[in-house]
């Protein structure tokens, strides 16, 4: 074994156990904030692990997205959330355990029976890291141009879509002048946000 | 079997960067007087008092902000294969490249006519 192949060996390793234990306390840690940014490492190092099978452009494009989007919505998302909320006994607690161990078990068979079933090897040379992006690119602007002009319609859209459903609380907002003067250096909690507007103001 | 070029430096900038802030809390940890009282647990040391705990709702304007960087995110990682490839593909290629801008701008322009862009 050289030095090479070994360094490859411990760095799969290290990427390895770092997605496993991360998606663990993802899962596992009480509070969303460490989860959401655990989330962030295990998304990380899927990036590594791309980089490891030569695909530079998949993994930089999971650093883009995934890390830096992705992830971003998910904190915001946790800042939005009030307060932490006591954790209650659900009802049928075992029956939901068990609903969802099958179907994740079942995602599982589905996965491994891909892996087994597919054949992995490609026919010819395969374009590996700047060389594979510059193909991409290629494939992009001439058979797969349709769908790269639509693909910025729809972000178009999104865009569109996100800045009409946020608005609404800011039509609010602005029509209630106390609730600027509570607009100071820090931000304070204002349940009432996304609330119905007050009968009595 | 790892082909890439160039990542060895890559690692090495890895290691080296993931021990700086190991490096900086142990040290701080070591060096630094163990006391744990008195203005030593506030957040900021000087300035305004903090109020109430961290956990609060944010404004609901930064998730715009956020929304809006995701969406040009999202164009950038379009935008890349497209910059390595630029000496391969022809003036076609440069015309599409600027109709797929062109419609983002729409957005921009969408987004800063509705006021998204300001805090106000």
């Amino acid at each position: 074994m050289t030095i090479a192949s070994s360094t490859e060996l411990i760095c799969f390793l290290l990427l390895g156990v770092g997605v496993v234990l991360g998606s663990i306390g993802v899962v596992l840690l009480e509070n969303i904030v460490y989860s959401a940014f655990l989330l962030g490492g295990v998304f990380l190092s899927v990036a590594g692990l791309y980089l490891l099978l030569n695909a530079s452009f998949v993994a930089a494009a999971q650093v883009l997205v995934y890390v830096g989007a992705v992830n971003v919505l998910i904190l915001f998302a946790i800042m939005l959330v009030n307060k932490k909320e006591d954790l209650k006994v659900i009802k049928s607690l075992r029956l939901r355990r068990i609903l969802s161990g099958g179907v994740c078990f079942g995602l599982l068979f589905l996965l491994v029976r891909v892996v087994i079933t597919t054949n992995w090897s490609l026919p010819g040379p395969v374009a590996i890291g700047e060389a594979a992006t510059e193909r991409i690119g290629e494939h992009l602007f001439t058979d797969y141009l349709l769908p790269f002009e639509l693909a910025s319609v729809l972000l178009l859209m999104a865009m569109i879509g996100a800045i009409v459903l946020a608005r609404k609380d800011v039509v609010y907002l602005e029509s209630t002048p106390e609730s600027d003067l509570k607009q100071g250096l820090i931000e304070q909690a204002q349940p009432t946000l996304l609330a119905d507007k007050p009968t009595n103001s | 079997m790892f082909a890439l070029q160039g990542y060895d430096a890559f690692l090495g900038f890895l290691l080296i960067s993931a021990a700086v802030p190991v490096l900086a809390l142990v040290t701080n940890k070591i060096l630094a007087p163990q006391s744990r009282s008195g203005e030593r647990v506030l957040t900021y040391e000087s300035g305004m008092e903090p109020i109430g705990g961290a956990w609060i709702q944010f404004n609901i304007r930064y998730y715009m902000f956020a929304l809006v960087f995701v969406i040009f995110d999202v164009e950038t990682v379009f935008l890349y294969p497209w910059a390595v490839a630029f000496h391969r593909l022809g003036l076609l290629a440069f015309i599409e490249a600027l109709i797929f801008i062109a419609i983002l701008v729409v957005a921009l322009a969408y987004a800063w006519r509705k006021g998204a862009l300001e805090w106000s």
